[in-house]
């Protein structure tokens, strides 16, 4: 069990992250395609969108194939896995590391709007997708205007 | 191998440097790139005057729909440049691409590979 609650709003590091992105975001290049992070430091990166009235979840994933990433939703909460089956190499010594090794679990709380029971994932080049369908109720429906 | 990092971009939108593992070994490098999101087409390896370019294109198309709610990381395409070192036999090197993940294989030369000598007794 969790002693407290994590809150992003409240961690000073994650606020000057959010500052220095604002500020890079404000600075740099405007032509490349700009997110402006809303937070970082966390493996594997997600990434959050809407798509109409769909939500859909990128992820960063290099190095794991679909088979090694398992998704699994409950209520609103969809959390999502990795397990890299890849064994070190004995031999030799690394000049560098800097990619992610091992095991990884994040678990991403979803809008009411939509019905995690309903997403579909796919996993391509090293990024999952994960596009969570809005409820039937949620969706705009256009009502006919009757003649008297 | 070190990376040069001196040169300026001239191409637009954003890059950034792929996160790289290198590993030494008797025979040679070996050496993995992450670049999510790109696929075989849009990668290039090229060495050219002992600096190996890694360069990788991601479909900013993708995301033309999408509005954002909450980012953690950005978008763009991927780019790094190491300086071989001369022991690497430029001839023979191979890159394969799998889950966004690049793996090249770079063989020392024949005369960089350590050799045992055996000592008369």
């Amino acid at each position: 069990m969790a002693l407290f609650t994590f809150r992003r709003e409240l961690d000073p590091v994650n606020a000057l992250f959010r500052l220095q992105s604002e500020l890079e975001r404000v600075f740099e290049n405007p032509r490349g395609l700009d997110l402006g992070l809303s937070g970082r430091g966390v493996h594997p990166p997600v990434n959050l969108f809407r798509e109409g009235s769909d939500v859909v979840i990128r992820i960063e994933v290099p190095g794991f194939a679909s088979e090694d990433l398992s998704i699994e939703s409950r209520g609103q909460t969809l959390s999502v896995s990795g397990k890299r089956s890849q064994e070190p190499a004995a031999e030799g010594a690394y000049h560098r590391r800097e990619r992610f090794a091992g095991e990884f679990s994040r678990s991403i709380q979803l809008p009411r709007d939509v019905d995690a029971s309903q997403a579909v994932a796919t996993a391509k080049h090293g990024v999952l997708t994960v596009r969570v369908p809005a409820r039937a109720e949620a969706k705009p429906r256009q009502i006919a205007v009757n003649a008297q | 191998m070190t990376q040069t990092n001196t040169e300026q971009n001239t191409r637009p939108g954003r890059t950034y440097a792929p996160k790289v593992d290198i590993l030494e070994t008797d025979s040679g490098l070996r050496l993995w790139a992450e670049m999510p999101g790109v696929d075989e087409k849009s990668i290039e390896v090229e060495l050219v005057d002992g600096v190996l370019s890694i360069r990788g294109r991601v479909a900013t198309e993708e995301y033309a729909n999408l509005e954002p709610l909450y980012t953690e990381y950005g978008v763009g395409n991927f780019e790094t440049r190491f300086r071989l070192a001369n022991t690497i036999d430029g001839e023979h090197i191979h890159a394969k691409l799998q889950n966004g993940v690049l793996e090249l294989e770079l063989p020392k030369v024949a005369a960089a590979k350590p050799r045992r000598i055996e000592i008369a007794g």
